[in-house]
């Protein structure tokens, strides 16, 4: 069973998850801890194997900020996706 | 590559001891993977360009037990992975080993350890220690592997005390909410809580 509450608690979440994500990270001028190491110490980042059908939380030819929420709903979607497959079977 | 190998395992074996002898509850794995991923994207902005998130390994071991919260975490990294490209292909090993185990298994004997010495009523401070304490051993495994690695310049002398540090200060967040979160689910429906089944 998945309780509505705990649903309602992640949609809340990812709503709300861009004014940290991506406006808060433009404040302070985000960039990734472990990138800017590895760019410090001349580091090139080599082409990715793979960088994901959402790089980096974002959707083609959106904003930001809605790319941001849309990706987090296809993440919480995907992973949710056994919990409501068993949910219909019963 | 060798973290590949053993993070596997230990999924592997999670997912065995989950299923087959856990009661292996498919709908609250996902809904917990998925309460996961939701929770790592509110990165937490630190002036000075940097930021902290939320990571949940020690919260999903509370609910789901050290196998089920090891599967979530897993999943979920699978799916930042795949869809997101967040943490490299290559990365995903030691990445799972540093979340999905040391995170999930160390804080989920910390919270057992400390229930047992505090009281069994004390769940928020055990999950507190569990969170903070959990927190602060994966990102140490993340510094001992950054160190090793020939790709970085650094020795593990450099490595390991910036991560171990700086989590542990941060950690702290991260041991407030995974309080937070038990002490709630404690009082409100406890039989979530895998040791309260």
């Amino acid at each position: 069973m998945i309780s509505k509450r705990v649903l309602l608690t992640i949609v809340v979440l990812v709503i709300v998850s861009p004014l940290f994500g991506v406006i808060g990270a433009e404040l302070v001028g985000y960039h990734e801890p472990l990138e800017v190491a590895a760019e410090k110490i001349g580091l090139e980042e080599s082409e990715p194997v793979w960088s994901g059908i959402l790089p980096d939380y974002t959707v083609p030819g959106l904003p930001d900020t809605i790319g941001y929420i849309l990706a987090g709903f296809v993440g919480v979607g995907v992973l949710l996706m056994p919990a409501l497959l068993r949910g219909r079977q019963k | 590559m060798v973290f590949y190998i053993i993070s596997l395992a230990i999924v592997a074996y999670s997912w065995k001891r989950y299923f087959k002898d856990g009661d292996g509850d498919v709908a609250m794995l996902s809904v917990m993977a998925a309460a996961i991923f939701a929770a790592q994207m509110l990165n937490w902005p630190i002036p000075g360009g940097t930021s902290a998130h939320l990571v949940g390994g020690g919260l999903a071991a509370v609910i789901l037990g050290p196998y089920g919260g090891c599967l979530a975490m897993f999943l979920n990294l699978v799916v930042q992975c795949l869809l997101m490209g967040d943490g490299g292909i290559t990365a995903l090993g030691a990445n799972a080993f540093n979340m999905a185990v040391v995170a999930v298994f160390a804080g989920y004997w910390i919270y057992k350890a400390a229930l047992s010495v505090l009281g069994e009523d004390k769940r928020a401070l055990a999950a507190f220690l569990d969170g903070w304490i959990g927190i602060t051993l994966a990102a140490t495994a993340c510094g001992v592997e950054i160190g090793l690695s020939p790709q970085f310049g650094y020795p593990l002398s450099v490595t390991v005390p910036v991560m171990a540090v700086w989590h542990f200060a941060l950690g702290i967040i991260e041991g407030i909410v995974t309080g937070a979160v038990v002490w709630f689910l404690a009082r409100k429906t406890p039989n979530v809580l895998y040791l309260e089944r």
